[in-house]
Parts: structure tokens; sequence; C-alpha cells
């Protein structure tokens, strides 16, 4: 693993996560999940990478992945303007405390999702969360899409630039399409 | 242990049982378990939440030991109970500060005026400790009084600490009981130390509007000598103002403060200023304007003594808490320790609370004089910014995400407008400067980028008075006043400093009332609008719809606690006296109160936020907070939301989520502004009340999330909640999600939802 961008995210444990240098396997292991789930933070509407909105990435990659949608923080809003609907509105600590019941149901009471991606959550709280499905929530595989290596998930981005950043997400639209 | 004939000898002697006042309740100075069904009945419905910042377990010498997933510790320890038992140390570490804080000035005064010092709150406040009341049994009638209550909460802290070594405590919950016992007793400390200051120092009490005083470094007039006193203790502050004035030299020096001492000193004297909170301490300190810092304790830095040297400023440390490796010159004449300071520039520790202040008196305008005070300007900036590279090691460091390495090469080519918005947003660690390879001095930079605008703080007023209850009690408990939202604690805010005076617009507009205390005081002050008035000169200082109040330091917190135990007092007339279970109750079921801890940081912060929670006060935070690892989170679909309905004795599944949470991380101003108007419900609720806090919460709602909030369902319980301006949309929303109407009930309680040995009777009114 490499060290976490942040350094409050530096990681104090035996188990952290995987880092995906390959966008291709990342899409091969989230398109093997049943019941996938994207958990969106504010960041998802204020980012902008190279003309496209880090939120058309995330409305990309779930309806690609026909993984339902779950709008934290104020994303609702920015999703609704662009003409999307959550499956679900919470708060990231409200999803993650939900996700944690293998009995729980999922945003879609189709049952509980198998597979977390998470993006646009604040690296420190986002780190926490996934700490919390670490210990708590065996049941699930969870992965980030943000730009920082996050210890605590089962699979992680490396390090990048925006440019790398962008060029990886486009790599894994592209890797979940085909 | 049970209470033998012995102890309880020695309690009804403490607590003068023979006083009848009030009749003495079920609970008389609990011990650590005796209000641990309490805490457990809490828990069912708001179960620990944890977020492990740390997978290991580093406290004995069996460890390292992982305790990823259900592995367990040497000891046997899971991770949950290591969260628990992180939760207990915070708890203990914010109690034990305020605690010896109140200790050191309970000792002080008693030295000075006696224990038998009469406790006189003003004509207003009759109910002058209602937090001693309800806890120990014990109405306090003098300084010696008060130092029972600090024995008390002493004694609480030992078995508190006592737990959580290896080989004792091991369940979470119970870990979690001990946490929300210590937060309760913190309360207890906060009040002893307010009203011993109050009391003392001739603090303002019984007057809801205090004066306005100057806030921000802007106000500080840089051409006279200026001294800093940075920390929580108002005792040599107050000392050395007398000293100054006595020496006829008061009105020309600057006396200021960071942190509460600054909150103490505009308490005990109008010309005195607020710099700011902690946040803005690193910066104040390096800009070199104070000639003289005196430090006392709690949240002051640990490096005062290399910022004091950097800047040129003199350093006197006050508290045996930080005493810093300095000399400790208590022992010498006054003439000799000035003389240390001004001729060999010495740093000294002096622990004599009227020496300390008397020396700082006479240092203060002989350190100035041969001080030059340059700011950094724009130029300067620009020059001292040429070194960096941008590694963008500043950035990585960062606790707040900040691009600060940009705002720096902005800086080199003379643009300022990102420094300008890092600087809002930074929480003063100092650590980007630290790690800088090239030296480039950040926070120095900072001065040619920040405001240097002045604004105005109202003075802390201390207790709300028990008229303002009297009034507001029936509208907060029926609902017509939406809710009491008390923005409190330190100041790691996750955005703008002017996040903090938005939110509390945001509902003294919409008549909530507002209350303040600490750090998040100040930054509300830091906030003009267009016509340059911040919300203390635009919003009235009343304990009152649409009120914003400042009641004060950190120690004030108890108050705001105390407020709304006086509801149920004053209002409900529920006896207080040892009768801490019926007061949570009435609370948490009937009280509206909800506090936000926006920029939470320390430990005394999580102590606080303890106590609330275990007399029924929901607490939102802010996103750093997910650091203190637990939260107390309901799941609102699935949860049981049975209550009993205390008129009718019987069990009613309300269906309704109300408080959803006791203590809840949100991560955008947005959100906790929504989750702040949602957690303002609760079952008491008339139709009346109920209209007016959904009028506003889908008001919210929709501005910052553009919709109907998706649980409307949860909290309409018949048609005559629905808000007029919005029934027809809410109506076809109900539709639509099959809501059904729920039942009502006139006097929700959680007694005789549990075992315990409070008859139902004892909330019925």
């Amino acid at each position: 693993m490499s060290l976490p961008y942040y350094h409050v995210n530096v990681f104090t444990g035996i188990k952290s996560c995987k880092v995906m240098e390959d966008p291709q396997a990342l899409a091969k292991i989230a398109k093997k999940a049943q019941r996938p789930l994207l958990v969106l933070g504010p960041q998802c509407g204020e980012v902008n990478l190279g003309g496209k909105q880090l939120l058309d990435y995330a409305i990309e990659i779930a309806k690609t992945l026909g993984a339902a949608i779950c709008a934290t923080a104020n994303v609702k809003k920015k999703l609704l303007e662009a003409g999307v609907t959550p499956d679900s509105t919470y708060d990231a600590v409200e999803i993650i405390n939900h996700l944690k019941d293998p009995a729980w149901k999922g945003v879609k009471k189709e049952g509980n999702h198998d597979f977390v991606m998470f993006l646009g959550i604040r690296p420190d709280l986002g780190n926490q969360g996934l700490s919390t499905l670490k210990h708590f929530a065996p049941h699930l595989k969870t992965a980030t899409l943000c730009k920082y290596v996050f210890p605590n998930a089962n699979f992680s981005l490396p390090n990048l630039k925006n440019d790398k950043w962008k060029e990886y997400l486009d790599n894994m639209v592209q890797g979940l399409k085909s | 242990m049970s209470k033998g004939a012995v102890k309880q000898k020695e309690i009804n002697k403490t607590i003068r049982a023979e006083d009848n006042w009030e009749p003495i309740g079920p609970t008389p100075m609990p011990e650590m378990s005796d209000l641990r069904r309490w805490d457990m009945r809490l828990m069912k419905t708001y179960k620990p939440f944890y977020a492990p910042f740390c997978d290991l377990c580093c406290f004995c010498t069996y460890g390292k030991c992982d305790l990823t997933e259900d592995k367990k510790g040497a000891c046997g320890i899971n991770i949950s109970g290591q969260q628990g038992r992180w939760g207990l140390i915070f708890s203990l570490m914010g109690c034990a500060a305020h605690g010896a804080h109140g200790r050191h000035l309970i000792d002080y005064l008693i030295e000075k005026y006696g224990e038998d010092y009469k406790i006189d709150l003003g004509g207003q406040v009759d109910v002058e400790a209602p937090h001693m009341r309800t806890v120990m049994g014990l109405k306090p009638e003098t300084l010696g009084d008060l130092r029972k209550g600090i024995e008390f909460v002493e004694r609480g802290i030992i078995h508190g600490v006592s737990a959580t070594h290896m080989g004792q405590e091991g369940s979470d919950l119970d870990f979690e009981s001990k946490s929300l016992h210590i937060g309760m007793l913190d309360h207890v400390a906060m009040e002893v130390a307010d009203i011993a200051q109050t009391i003392g120092f001739k603090f303002p009490t019984s007057k809801a509007e205090t004066g306005l005083s100057g806030l921000g470094w802007g106000a500080v007039d840089k051409t006279k000598p200026v001294v800093t006193c940075v920390g929580h203790n108002a005792a040599v502050a107050s000392v050395m103002i007398d000293h100054l004035m006595k020496a006829g030299i008061y009105d020309q020096v600057e006396v200021t403060g960071i942190c509460c001492t600054a909150h103490d000193n505009i308490r005990y004297s109008d010309r005195a200023k607020v710099i700011g909170p902690l946040s803005k301490q690193v910066f104040f300190l390096k800009t070199g304007i104070a000639d003289l810092i005196m430090s006392d304790e709690q949240c002051v830095r640990c490096d005062i003594p290399q910022l004091a040297k950097e800047s040129g400023s003199a350093l006197i440390a006050t508290s045996d808490k930080i005493s810093y490796g300095l000399d400790d010159v208590t022992h010498k004449e006054v003439d000799e320790i000035v003389r240390l300071i001004i001729e060999e520039g010495k740093q000294v520790l002096i622990r004599d609370v009227d020496k300390a202040g008397e020396v700082a008196a006479k240092v203060l305008p002989v350190v100035a004089k041969n001080r030059k005070k340059e700011l950094v300007t724009k130029e300067k900036a620009q020059e001292l910014a040429q070194a960096c590279k941008k590694c963008e090691l500043c950035d990585r460091v960062c606790p707040n995400f900040l691009n600060i390495s940009t705002a720096v090469s902005d800086v080199k080519e003379g643009k300022f407008d990102m420094m300008t918005s890092v600087f809002a947003r930074c929480v003063g660690c100092g650590k980007c400067e630290q790690e800088c390879s090239k030296d480039v001095p950040i926070i120095k930079i900072m001065q040619a980028a920040a405001s240097w605008d002045t604004y105005n703080i109202r003075v802390g007023r201390g207790p709300i008075q028990d008229v303002e209850i009297r009034k507001v009690g029936a509208p907060i408990v029926l609902g017509t006043i939406p809710g009491i939202i008390a923005i409190v604690g330190c100041s790691n805010f996750p955005e703008e400093i002017e996040e903090v005076a938005e939110i509390a617009e945001e509902f003294a507009k919409r008549k909530y009332i507002v209350v303040l205390s600490g750090c998040a005081a100040m930054a509300a002050g830091m906030k003009k609008d267009a016509d340059g008035k911040t919300i203390y000169d635009k919003y009235k200082p009343d304990f009152d719809a649409g009120g914003v109040l400042n009641v004060g330091s950190c120690v004030a917190n108890s108050h705001i606690t105390g407020a709304a135990m006086k509801v149920a007092n004053i209002f409900a007339k529920l006896p207080l006296r040892a009768n801490y279970e019926v007061i949570a109750d009435y609370i948490l079921n009937r009280v509206g109160a909800v506090g936000l801890v926006w920029g939470s940081y320390s430990q005394k912060a999580f102590a606080i936020g303890a106590g609330c929670n275990r007399l029924g006060i929901p607490v939102v935070l802010g996103p750093h907070s997910a650091k203190y690892r637990k939260l107390y989170l309901s799941r609102k679909e699935e949860d049981d939301w049975t209550v009993m309905d205390g008129r009718k004795k019987e069990l009613v599944n309300t269906e309704e989520p109300s408080p959803e949470h006791l203590l809840v991380v949100t991560e955008s101003k947005e959100r906790a502004i929504i989750t702040l108007a949602r957690l303002c419900i609760r079952k008491n609720d008339t139709a009346q009340g109920r209209q007016i806090k959904l009028n506003h919460y889908i008001s919210l709602y929709k501005q910052y999330m553009g919709s109907l909030p998706d649980d409307l369902q949860n909290f309409v319980r018949n048609d005559k909640d629905i808000p007029i301006v919005y029934k027809k949309e809410v109506i076809e929303y109900l539709k639509t999600v099959g809501w059904k109407p729920k039942p009502l009930l006139t006097l929700p309680t959680f007694i005789g939802t549990y075992e315990s040995n409070i008859p139902i009777d004892a909330v019925v009114k």
C-alpha cells in the first residue's frame, strides 16, 4: 500500500487496502457485484476534471454498472439539477450505519449491498467511515474512487493528480462498458 | 456497590438532606452505575456507532495488539470495547480539565473570601445551579458548597480512570455508560467553575443585555502595549487588570485574549478585547503584536515558549498544568521577577495568581517600549514566498485539506485571493510551516492576506434567567418556539469561519433560540452583513424566539444544559433534586434543544457532548469529529420507537424517530442545518408546534436539497401536522409513499419502557 496523500489518514493497523493501479481491474471487480451501491459526497458537485464534472462521472459509473446511488451531505440537489433522482439520501455516517447490518434491505429494498463505492466524501470522514465497514461489515467489499489512497477500503485508487485521475475514471468507465 | 448506611449518612450530610427545598429524589450523588439503566435505555435506541481511528491497542506491554474485525487483544478486549474505552478516556480528560479548572478557582476564591462566601447570581436567577441540584441533590449556598461539587466530580473521575486500566471494564456499552456518567459530571464541574468565577470576579449575571466588546485581531491598537491572555482561567487576568487600573495605566494598554480567557476578560472589563478563537492562536502570536503573552490553562499551544521567542514577546506561564519546563519563580519577590523578565529576557512560571497578575502589570509597559511591531506587507509576503517549490508537503499535512501550496505559489506572483480563502479555512495547527523543506513562513504570509477588520461580540451573560424560562417554557415544550440551537465548542471548522455565523443566523431569523459559547461564539461574530453588522448587533440577546445570546466561556456551557433543566423545573414543575433520570427523560422527549459542535477539537468538547447526550440533548458534529471514533445513531426506518404514554400508562409505537440521533456527524453546513431542524422535533409537539417545526424543516430541505424531505412521512402524525403553505404537495407526496396516520400521545416518556425504580407518575405533573 502507498502512503495516503493526506497524513491524517496514515494507517495504523494490519489490514489495509489493495491499491488498484489498473482501472480495468477495478472495473472487473465492480462488474461482479450483485447489488452495487455508489455513495456520493459533496466534492462530486465541486470538482471539475478537464471540463467534465465529477458528478457526471459518478452518474455515468452508476448507470453503466446499474449501481444504486446514495446522496450524502447536500449532493441530492446537484443530482436533481442533473436530472437524476438518487435512490436514497443519507449523511455519510447514516448510510454506513445501515450498511453494517447484513440483514438490511438496501436502498432499493432488494437486500443489502455487496459492493460499495465511495466518491467525493471528505478524506478524513471517508476513511473513518471505511474503518467502520472494515471492522463491522465483513459481508461487503468497499472501494474508493477518489484520487487518493484510502487505507481502510478494500480497494483504493493510488494517489493521483487530477489529469491522471480523469484518465483513470475514463478507463474505468470504458472497462465497465466492455 | 450498593450504598450502605455510612455512605448514605455521608451523602445526607453533604447535601444537607434536612433542607426541604425539594424532596430528595432517587439518585442523590450518583455513583458510576446508579444511572446505568438509563444509559442502556438510551443506547437501545441510539446505538453506539464506532469508527476506529487506529486498529491497534498499544496500552500495555502485551501489545501492540491487532483488533481488526473480530480479533481480541491479549487482555481480551475487542475493537468495540477499545473504542468505548477511548470514549471514556476522552470524557475523563475533558471533565478533568474543567474540574481542575474549577478546583483552582474555588481554592483561590476560598483563600480570598472564605468558604462561607455566599452565592448570589442576582435577582433573576433563583435556580442557581440546576446541575448540582439535579445530579447531587445539593442546593449550593456558598463557595464551600461549590467545593463539595468539585469533590464529587473528583471522586467520579478516579473511578472512571480506574475502569480504563487493563483487566477492568471490557464491554463497549459499559464503557459508554461510564463515559456518559463522566459527561454528566463534566457539566457539574463547569457549572461550579462558572458560578465561582461569576461571584468571585463579579461577572455580569441576571442581565440579558450585556454590552458588546471588540472582536478580531484588527480590533487591537498596536501602538499601545498589548498583553494577550491565552487559555481558560479568569483569575490571573482579572488580577492583572486590577493592577493596571491601580497603576493608572489601564487605558494606555490593550488587554486581549484568545480562547475562553478572552470571554472571561470581557465579562470582567468592558475595555478588554477578544482576538478570536483557538484556530487563530498561532497566527496572532506570530504577528508579534502581543508584547506579553500570559498563558493559563486548556487549549494553549504546547510551543508557546518558542512562538514567543520567535516573535520577541515576553511570556509568563501561570498554571502548573502547563509549565513548559520554565523556571518556577513563584517564590521570588515581584521586583526580582520583573527584572528577570525585562533585563534577562527570561520566560517564567509564576504559580501564584496575585503575584503573576502584579508582575504582568509591571512588565507590560516596559517590555512594550523596546519592541517594533511590523506586520508582513504584501510585498514582503511575496518575497517570503519565493522559496516555495510547490512540493505539496504542506498540503499533505493539512488536517483541513487546504490547497496551501497553490496559495503560496499565487503569493509568489503577487496574487492573494487564494491565500485569503486558505486563511479563512485554516484551523491554525501550523503543520504546513513545520513540514516546509524551504522554511517558507506560511503563517506569517497569511498576515498579508487576512482581513484586519474589527467585529463585535456580545459579552457572555452567564446563566439564563428564571423569568426567561417562565416565558418560553410553554412554547418550547409545545413546539411553537421551534427549538433551541446551541452552537458551542472549538474552531476546528471544515470550511470558512463565517459558516458559524451563517448557521446561527439561519435559525435566529426563523425564531429559534440561538445560544452560543466558547470559540463558536467568537466565530459567530466574525461576519458582517452589507450594513456592517454582526449577528450580535442584529439580534436581541434574550433567551427567547429569535434571540442570539452568548453565555460565555466553555464552562458557561453548563448554563445551556441548565436552561433545559430549568424548563423541566420552572415550567413543568418537576423537582430537580437528585432526580436526574426524570429530568433527562423530560428533556429528551419534550424539549426541542440540539447542540451543534461544528468545530469540535478538544476532549472537553467530547465530554460536554457526553453530558448533553445523557441529559437527552442530541448533538450534531462537524466532519472532523468522525475522529472521535463514536456516535450514537438510530436507524429511523428499522428501529423501535415505542414510548410510554405517561398519562394513559400505555406503551405506544409512535413510529416516529424523534429525536433521530443523539450524536451524529454531518459533512456540510447545509446538511448540518437540515439535521438541526429535524432533531428539534419531539413527540410532545402540539399540532401547531409540529406544523411550525415541519414548516422550517421542509423549507430548509427544499432550499438546500431541492425537494421535499424524503423522510417527511416519519414526522407527520396526522393532517393537522402539515404546514398550510406546503399542504397540497405534502399530501400528494404522502400518498406516493403509502403514509398512514400515527398514534398521538400527550406525555411521551421512556420511563416504563425499561426496568427502573422510577414510577411513571414521577413524570406526570
